[in-house]
């Protein structure tokens, strides 16, 4: 390290460890100043995002409830009736967990997903979370929800090439929440 | 004084540059560089932090004790992250969703670290900010040169848009962090060999 500050003053621990905690103070202060403020902006922007995430999925729903005694489910209505289930997924990909909501019609098909929340290797894993490969779930039900590797095969899910784990882990937190759903729904 | 001022901002983008010649931060070098969006993003998202560090840092270098200025300097590149972190989750959600993990890692880069105890904590006030802007710049520059040739190379696009058509095939290496590294091995030889050209011709007009 520089040894600019080369005159050789002698501090007491103290000093020393008094000059660190105003500076942690100071920051704290700011910090929770802004955080005050900006706290519930950014609560109703998350509930904003996540009605629209939601109304993405099931476009023709008018109405969004949440599920009683299941945390963070919800049923998407049309007309006083429920037409699909919000469901949130998980499963460990890659780089950490790969979080998922999952549109499931009252059969248990897919409607179709949006990743929630995941780390994955940009330009690589995160092909998992676009149109082209989300496709392939749409209308599948849990049964079919296998990862392959042959690209004749249209019945399962290809994996993307160099990306199998993130493929494997985003039909795996898909495939939870349309078994979950099912559960709910007891195959009426 | 107004030359200095100029060389105290340019040298980041070539002479000193933090990825090419300095070999700073090159872990997110290697790892949002796969696409241009997020190699540009990350880059502006280190300028803004490092010249406002910097600005902190200069501002308050009679008031920390040297034995703890390290310390300091780090609470203070972490509450600007977090500043920034909390005012985009408020004010640009969308934002905030695109930069998500790589906002939090930006507290720990060498780089912004580095330019405080270097320079910031030296230097006056304007000084330091053209060392950070300039320094910032010269680190968005190198991160966008990375992501342009890879996303060309290892995905056949640009800023998401087909280029080679449909039957390109793309060679995996070049999104992978090896293929990375190879590039910005021969990317820092380039500067390297621009630079010890540009010295010999300097000798020889000094001769």
């Amino acid at each position: 390290m520089s040894d600019m500050h080369h005159e050789e003053k002698k501090y007491s621990i103290f000093q020393i460890a008094m000059n660190l905690t105003i500076a942690c103070l100071i920051s704290g202060v700011i910090i929770s100043g802004v955080y005050y403020f900006t706290h519930p902006l950014a609560v109703k922007n998350a509930e904003m995002l996540l009605k629209q995430s939601m109304r993405e999925l099931v476009a023709d729903a008018d109405d969004f409830k949440p599920v009683e005694g299941h945390e963070n489910w919800y049923a998407a209505e049309k007309g006083g009736e429920t037409v699909a289930y919000l469901v949130p997924g998980e499963a460990k990909g890659y780089g950490g967990a790969v979080k998922v909501m999952v549109a499931v019609s009252n059969d248990g098909d897919i409607i179709d997903f949006s990743v929630t929340k995941a780390n994955e290797t940009p330009g690589l894993g995160t092909k998992a979370f676009e149109d082209d490969f989300r496709s392939q779930y749409w209308g599948k039900s849990s049964d079919t929800l296998i990862v392959t590797k042959d690209p004749k095969n249209t019945e399962n899910i290809q994996a993307i090439t160099g990306a199998t784990i993130t493929s494997r882990a985003v039909t795996e937190a898909v495939k939870e929440a349309v078994d979950a759903v099912l559960e709910f729904t007891g195959g009426e | 004084m107004k030359n200095s001022l100029w060389k105290v901002f340019s040298k980041g983008i070539i002479e000193e540059n933090p990825i090419l010649v300095l070999a700073l931060s090159l872990c997110p070098a290697l790892a949002v560089t796969s696409g241009v969006d997020t190699g540009l993003t990350m880059g502006l998202t280190v300028m803004f932090v490092i010249t406002a560090n910097n600005v902190v840092v200069s501002l308050i270098r009679h008031l920390v004790n040297p034995k703890v200025r390290v310390a300091v300097y780090v609470t203070s590149i972490a509450t600007i992250v977090t500043l920034a972190e909390l005012t985009l989750e408020a004010f640009a959600p969308m934002l905030y969703k695109a930069l998500g993990i790589y906002l939090a890692l930006v507290v720990v880069f060498a780089i912004i670290l580095a330019r405080a105890e270097v320079f910031a904590s030296k230097n006056k006030l304007f000084p330091s900010f053209l060392d950070g802007l300039g320094m910032g710049v010269g680190f968005t520059l190198a991160m966008v040169a990375i992501s342009v040739i890879r996303e060309i190379l290892g995905n056949g696009t640009i800023l998401g848009f087909q280029i080679f058509g449909e039957g390109y095939n793309a060679p995996l290496i070049m999104i992978l962090p090896a293929g990375a590294f190879v590039l910005i091995g021969y990317m820092v030889g380039a500067v390297n060999l621009h630079l010890q050209r540009k010295e010999r011709k300097m000798k020889e007009r000094d001769a």
